[in-house]
């Protein structure tokens, strides 16, 4: 339907160190996006710029038409329709597992404690994690943390979805779980940007495949575009090399 | 930022007005009486003539002979024993309003106060310990000599230190210069002949080797140009008192042969539960003391220090260098300094007077707040950065993630500090007796300077702060637990 996301001309620099150098993308509603890239090509940088936690140099970026650079706009009210997923989970490790899920609308004062526990109970269900409540992170495994994580995320009913190497820090056989959460989600028709380097959940989830380097978008289109016939040299090679291992 | 600048100082005003609340409850006795009011500061060991008697209360020449003026010229007074250095100094700064404290007359301090009729004539003598084989000032000469910071006496034997060639040492009281020189770590101590000889009648062991030399009067005294009708009053009453015969009767009453006695008994002295037993009020009370000072001191620092801490980390470059400078003031000045700066110092900028114990506070507040704002600081940036995003992601606010998230981490990693820091507090308290608070060190010096038992009351004192430490990590290891539980 309506466009999620859209970002234009978007430059961000550390000192000198220009990391974007002018993204363009729009990302429309239900699409689910994956990025890929060689390492320091900017694609965190890029993915934290969507919700702000970092500040783009020029640019603009539109959420759900709201413009993030404007002074006015309440980015706290933003962020709440826009869930994020990081590497290393930070997970909140005072608290259980349910607390970490349910901190957020209470405190919020979305919804009252009471419902924040069924809402949490049901969302810790979905990502199969019922039984782990009352645990601490600490008591968790990679892999379990990372669900925590996306039902942490989602429990603000976020409208959109970012996810920066979820399955990055996990061991290999912990990665599975992780992405049939995902591809639930996506399948459920939420609005997805994914960094990863799972080619397979790519091809297989994917609408779109975007592909960064340098801090430019060098190619983009279905996987079936991307993976079968990329265009930029510099695409070529990385998918070679990632593809070929 | 504004907004959280107003909020800042309003919390610093109410802490300072429940200072004044919670623990002054001393000073408006006098509020409602139509006889003037003031305040005058007297030492804290100064036999015979200003020493706290057994029932708690000051007595000695000085004391006695205030007390009949003060009757007979109708007005009132808030005594304040002081260290004699920073008493006088208080009277400069307007924090007291005359000094009356064995103080000589010299043509240095008339400069700056205006003294009183001279009301005791004295002269500077010099001690030995009985075991010396010292006979003479010549056989000083390379010896060290015990004297009392800002005394007459002082001045005198720096008047002759070149001729006799001895070096000098200070302490801040004279019974702790008498042990000096009784254990030997001094040759010698130069004091006023009254003071001195009613020390030694009172067991201290000494020898006079000298004639009292370099003859000086003691005097009351005013800022200069100041408190002009109060002098004019002690004038007024110390002649009344010395036609009367009162005055002689003070003097006689503690330099009089038979009168003067040992001010404790000496059976009781033997034995430290006989000490306990016989000065029980005034350790309670200096326990007392030391527990206020301690706890609110605690409470008010871990208030500031927080602030102070979560300042530091706060994404905005005027909140950490505001932060950064306070930590790097107020952990930078020793404890002392700081103590004299806001009790002395600060009147005379000011002009407003400020309670010992509030001074004292204050002190422990900026101080100790400092450290542990330093702390606090630190352990925040010690929580991961990830925790801060993955809050905001969420939506939460800034503050709300920091009380949330943030600090309940971070404290977590601060509680060993913390309860370091309560033991600092406590063991800090002992040095605002320099500015005159009657806490626990300052009551062992006071009992001390009645009845020369050094070793076993420091014993008793050492004894009451170990069990006051043990208490407190107790409390804290207590604490402690409950918050790791939950
Ligand atoms: N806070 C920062 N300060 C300065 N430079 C930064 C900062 N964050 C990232 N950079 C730089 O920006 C560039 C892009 O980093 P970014 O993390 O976006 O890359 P990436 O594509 O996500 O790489 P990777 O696949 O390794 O995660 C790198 O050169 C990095 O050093
Ligand atoms: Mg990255």
């Amino acid at each position: 339907m309506g466009i999620k996301v859209k970002v234009t001309d978007l430059h961000k620099a550390y000192g000198d160190n220009e990391v974007l150098k002018g993204i363009n993308l729009e990302v429309q509603e239900n699409e689910v996006v994956v990025m890929i890239g060689p390492s320091g090509s900017g694609k965190s940088t890029f993915l934290r710029t969507l919700n702000k936690l970092e500040n783009p140099t020029t640019g603009s970026i539109a959420i759900d038409g709201i413009d993030l650079t404007a002074k006015e706009t309440n980015l706290n009210k933003v962020r709440e329709n826009i869930g994020m997923v990081f590497q290393h989970f930070n997970l909140f490790p005072h608290l259980t597992v349910l607390e970490n899920v349910t901190l957020a609308p209470v405190e919020l004062g979305k919804i009252s404690k009471e419902e924040a526990k069924t809402l949490g109970m049901q969302l810790l269900a979905q990502v199969g994690l019922a039984d782990k409540a009352d645990a601490k992170p600490t008591q968790l495994s990679g892999g379990q943390k990372q669900r925590v994580a996306i039902a942490r995320a989602l429990a603000m009913k976020p409208s959109i979805m970012l996810f920066d190497e979820p399955t990055s820090a996990l061991d290999p056989e912990m990665v599975g779980e992780v992405l049939k959460v995902m591809r639930d989600l996506a399948q459920e028709g939420m609005t997805m940007i994914v960094v990863t380097h799972e080619m397979g959940f790519a091809k297989q989830v994917a609408d779109r495949v975007v592909f960064f380097a340098d801090g430019y978008i060098r190619e983009e289109g279905t996987p079936e575009e991307v993976f079968g016939n990329p265009q930029d040299p510099r695409a070529k090679d990385f998918l070679n090399k990632v593809l070929n291992v | 930022m504004m907004k959280k600048h107003t909020w800042l100082k309003y919390s610093w005003l109410m802490v300072t007005m429940l200072f004044g609340m919670i623990i002054f409850n001393t000073t408006t006795a006098q509020a409602d009486t139509k006889e003037p009011h003031y305040v005058i500061a007297t030492d804290t060991t100064y036999a015979p003539f200003e020493f706290q008697g057994q029932n708690g209360q000051y007595v000695g020449i000085d004391m006695d002979m205030l007390r009949a003026i003060a009757k007979k010229e109708h007005f009132t007074y808030k005594l304040v024993p002081i260290a004699f250095n920073s008493g006088a100094q208080g009277v400069l700064s307007g924090q007291f309003d005359a000094i009356i404290a064995g103080m000589t007359i010299t043509p240095e301090r008339e400069q700056v106060y205006d003294f009183g009729t001279p009301y005791y004539k004295t002269g500077i003598i010099a001690a030995v310990s009985p075991k010396s084989n010292i006979t003479d000032l010549k056989q000083l000469r390379g010896k060290t000599v015990a004297l009392k910071t800002g005394t007459g006496s002082a001045q005198y034997a720096l008047s002759i230190q070149k001729k006799y060639g001895f070096k000098v040492t200070y302490f801040n009281d004279s019974n702790t210069m008498y042990n000096a020189v009784a254990l030997g770590n001094a040759a010698a101590a130069f004091e006023d002949d009254p003071v001195m000889k009613y020390a030694i009648k009172n067991g201290v062991k000494l020898k006079i080797i000298t004639q009292p030399a370099n003859g000086g009067e003691y005097g009351f005294a005013v800022k200069k140009g100041q408190n002009k009708e109060l002098l004019a009053k002690f004038n007024a009453g110390y002649a009344a008192i010395k036609k009367d015969g009162t005055y002689d009767k003070i003097v006689a009453k503690y330099l009089g042969s038979n009168e003067s006695k040992f001010a404790g008994s000496a059976k009781e002295n033997d034995s430290i539960l006989g000490l306990l037993k016989q000065n029980k009020d005034q350790f309670i009370s200096g326990v007392i003391k030391t527990l206020q000072l301690t706890v609110f001191g605690i409470i008010f620092a871990t208030i500031f220090g927080v602030l102070i801490g979560v300042l530091a980390v706060v994404p905005n470059k005027f909140a950490y260098g505001l932060s950064s400078t306070i930590i790097y003031i107020f952990r930078g000045l020793p404890l002392l300094v700081l103590a004299f700066f806001i009790y002395i110092g600060l009147p005379s900028l000011t002009g407003t007077k400020i309670p010992a114990i509030v001074a004292g506070l204050i002190t422990l507040t900026l101080n100790e707040g400092a450290y542990i704002a330093a702390f606090v600081a630190g352990g925040l940036k010690n929580v991961d950065a990830g925790q801060m995003e993955a809050a905001r992601s969420l939506g939460l606010p800034y503050w709300k993630a920091m009380r949330k998230i943030i600090m309940p981490q971070g404290i977590k990693l601060m509680i060993p500090s913390f309860v370091n820091q309560f033991i600092i507090t406590l063991k800090d308290t002992s040095i605002l007796s320099a500015i005159g608070i009657i806490e626990l060190t300052q009551t062992g010096t006071v009992i001390i300077s009645r009845n020369m038992q050094g070793f076993r009351v420091w014993f008793i004192v050492a004894l009451m702060y170990l069990i006051i430490i043990t208490l407190l990590t107790f409390l804290a290891k207590w604490v402690d637990k409950k918050f790791s539980s939950n």
